[in-house]
């Protein structure tokens, strides 16, 4: 749960604090050690191929320097990045929105040398990436120019509820010797679903099916013999009240509500 | 008495993540546990207690969190938990020496001093440090419903890229909540309200028979339910949606109109933790010497001004009657209106964070226990009710599939996937094909493999745990939760590469597996 700004900044405050100390400690245990393993304190020095009767002595007399460790156990101090690369080639694609998709792609080292050894050395200096969005609900498609900077990108489109299919590929800027296609393919995405934005009042439905739960029959009534829908409008406009609860939700710290954290 | 026309439904999400430094003292987020013990599951606890002693026949259902469950579930935890708390009545009886001269505020420091060794009180000697057993009694007793949520609260929209990541959030927080209350769940809280129809199958795989989700996840269902969300829908693959009420969260959400912003309530933002000469509150604050908030908290929220009056405990009780009443008065009309449009009487729910009730709303546990009294005593036309309950008697119910939806901000993914966020996804995803990966690699592991392959399977969920995406969106506390995702994701690569190299770090797996505790039962096979 969100804390109003208020809080936030002092809590900011504490947080620079403690960061500090804890980069300073970090500082003063790993700054030696490579990213991605695991950082141990001079304090409590226990190598891996130390066995623990054999460290035992060290790690005694080592303990007598830390504040609290009397009865405590040492724990390894450990520090780490994230994965720069996976080294695959992939695209994913993820709804943000209803109209939002949010796609992430990686090209692996291996096929990055294979389209040099298939299109020339300089093939990604001289093709430019693009995106093929497919809306395979309505059937079209639409490209978007990215750039080699970027690893990610959001991407605005027009129908929410269809599904969406992503492609990765490179357009060279002029036809050459090497490159003798407009448009390399390189990978394919998942598929998504895009959510729905509003209520479905078009319906030319007549008929509206039920179920029940415990014995699992189905059945249908028919629709102009139902009265709540032709009566909703008498007790309240979904609409307004809807527009009424989330009016204020470009505001995070209004927001309050979702999420609960303290 | 009237004739009862509709059902009220309370469902209050219990949930924080797991934090467990058995390595320091100085993580200041390890205290969002005991506040929200003392502020929030004790009162809650004392409330129903009180209303099952007074006769008042009452329901309420509540999703019990896996991560909040194994927290309140451990040792070292609840030990901290009392450390905390004599702290806290150490301070709190400075407080009536230091305040002796001021009546207003001495009365105050007495009213924190009684709270504080009643917390003590109770949970060493009445609960016996056991909150979980404190609230399956009421469900045994028929007055509370729990539910499970996902494993460590992963957000289904954006995890179920990779699907089999979900059934594995639902096997576990499924297994969790039968090992905690001894049957199976009969709904769940989907993280979030994050609703996708690709986790249906899971769902019912595990024999959950319904969900709680946002209002859009009702009203803009397909086809159109015709009930609104005043009735639950099923699913085509039979999962039941009950959806949140509008009119009635925003009476209590709203930060603007809303219950919480009565004048007299306790103003959470004062606290003497900021406020007390440096020297003097120093012990009690972080270790750091940063000043945090304690719990103390002398002050009434009073109006839209700096000034701030003291807090007057009865001038609050006051206000939650008003406000508990003026709740069903519109709940009253709500339902008579509603009811007349219906075959079967229609149902409002109202879902709302537990941690609200107590924690941020401080008067909140006692509007509910007067509401649920008058509910019971006044004249009034519904019920209080839980969905399962509701399911028994009215299982006919209109087959539509809910929206794709959540309850942050805007109602779909804006909250856990943003500029701040995304980068995360990426590894989350990598990390759950990976752990898919190694469980068909080893579909057989024994000793030392079986249990690092474990221990993969415990840092991915806890790298998923939509808490750290929500955090970093929100601003504060970012950096620890920035931390939590490299340090989760950072441990289940290392092991990932030990495990397939054969080259198991026996001291590594053991240090890691003493931090991040949660589900010692897991079975990684639940990734095949």
């Amino acid at each position: 749960m969100p804390r109003k700004a208020k809080e936030n900044e002092k809590i900011k405050d504490a947080e620079k604090v403690t960061e500090k100390v804890k980069k300073s400690n970090k500082k003063k245990n790993v700054s030696t050690t490579k990213k991605s393993t695991e950082k141990k304190s001079p304090l409590t020095s226990k190598s891996k191929t130390t066995k623990k009767s054999s460290s035992k002595s060290t790690t005694k007399s080592s303990l007598k320097k830390t504040k609290s460790s009397n009865k405590k156990k040492t724990y390894i101090n450990e520090y780490y990045d994230l994965p720069q690369k996976y080294n695959e080639t992939i695209v994913k694609i993820l709804a943000q929105t209803p109209k939002t998709l949010f796609v992430y792609w990686e090209i692996s080292d291996d096929d990055i040398n294979k389209y040099k050894e298939q299109y020339g050395e300089n093939f990604f200096e001289v093709t430019k990436p693009v995106l093929i969005i497919h809306n395979t609900t309505l059937n079209y498609s639409f490209e978007v120019e990215i750039n080699d900077l970027a690893n990610s990108w959001y991407l605005h489109v027009n129908d929410s509820k269809s599904d969406y299919r992503i492609e990765l590929g490179r357009r060279p800027f002029e036809k050459n010797d090497n490159i003798k296609s407009d448009y390399i393919y390189i990978t394919s995405s998942n598929e998504i679903e895009s959510p729905n934005d509003h209520i479905l009042f078009n319906n030319s439905q007549k008929m509206v099916y039920f179920r029940n739960v415990k014995t699992n029959q189905e059945f249908a009534k028919n629709f102009s013999s139902l009265s709540f829908i032709r009566n909703m409008g008498k007790i309240y406009d979904i609409y307004d009240l809807y527009k009424e609860l989330y009016k204020d939700e470009d505001n995070f710290d209004i927001l309050s509500n979702p999420s609960s954290h303290i | 008495m009237q004739q009862k026309k509709g059902f009220v439904s309370f469902v209050l999400h219990a949930h924080l993540p797991f934090i467990h430094h058995p390595e320091s003292d100085d993580y200041l987020e390890e205290s969002w546990l005991y506040e929200a013990i003392s502020e929030t599951y004790i009162p809650l606890l004392t409330n129903f207690k009180k209303l099952v002693d007074e006769g008042v026949n009452f329901r309420i259902t509540m999703s019990m969190t896996p991560p909040l469950l194994s927290m309140l579930d451990n040792k070292l935890l609840q030990k901290k938990y009392i450390k905390y708390l004599k702290n806290l009545i150490e301070l709190s009886k400075k407080e009536v020496v230091r305040t002796a001269n001021d009546k207003r505020l001495n009365k105050l420091s007495h009213y924190y001093l009684d709270r504080y060794s009643n917390d003590l009180r109770l949970f060493k000697e009445v609960y016996n440090c056991d909150l979980i057993s404190q609230f399956k009694h009421f469900q045994d007793i028929g007055v509370l419903e729990i539910i499970t949520c996902g494993a460590t609260h992963g957000y289904f929209p954006i995890l179920y890229v990779n699907e089999k990541t979900i059934r594995a959030q639902i096997a576990v927080g499924v297994q969790t909540y039968e090992k905690y209350f001894g049957r199976k769940p009969r709904g769940i809280w989907l993280p979030e309200c994050g609703y996708i129809p690709e986790a249906d199958k899971y769902l019912k795989e595990f024999g959950i028979e319904y969900a709680i989700t946002e209002s859009h996840g009702i009203l803009y269902a397909n086809p159109t339910p015709i009930y609104g969300t005043f009735a639950p829908i099923v699913s085509p693959e039979g999962l039941i949606a009950f959806g949140r009420d509008i009119e009635s969260s925003r009476q209590v959400w709203s930060s603007i109109n809303g219950y919480p912003g009565d004048f007299n309530y306790r103003e959470f933002y004062r606290d003497i933790g900021y406020e007390a000469d440096y020297d003097y509150i120093k012990p009690y604050i972080a270790h750091n010497g940063v000043r945090v908030h304690t719990g103390i908290k002398y002050y009434r929220i009073t109006g839209k001004t700096d000034f701030k009056d003291y807090y007057e405990p009865q001038w609050a009780m006051d206000s939650a009657e008003k406000q508990a009443g003026h709740f069903l008065d519109c709940r009253n009309k709500q339902i008579d209106d509603v009811s007349q449009c219906m075959d079967n009487p229609p149902i409002i729910l109202c879902p709302y964070d537990a941690e609200l009730y107590g924690h941020w709303w401080y008067e909140g546990p006692y509007w509910l226990y007067i509401l649920f009294k008058k509910i019971y005593y006044d004249n009034c036309n519904f019920e209080l009710i839980t969905p399962s309950e509701y399911i028994d008697r009215y299982p006919e119910m209109q087959i539509c599939s809910p929206c794709r939806s959540s309850w942050g901000a805007n109602g779909y993914s804006e909250v856990w996937l943003n500029q701040t966020n995304d980068y995360v996804h990426k590894h989350l995803h990598y990390a759950g094909d990976r752990m898919c990966e190694l469980a068909y690699l080893y579909p057989d592991a024994k000793g030392l493999k079986k249990k690092a392959l474990n221990q993969c399977a415990r840092e991915l969920l806890l790298a998923q745990s939509s808490d750290w995406l929500f955090i970093i969106t929100n601003g504060t506390m970012v950096d620890y939760a920035k931390k939590r995702i490299k340090d989760h994701i950072g441990r289940f690569t290392k092991l990932y590469y030990q495990i397939k190299n054969d080259n198991i770090d026996e001291d590594f797996l053991k240090d890691i597996s003493k931090k991040d505790c949660i589900f010692p039962d897991i079975d990684y096979r639940i990734y095949k």
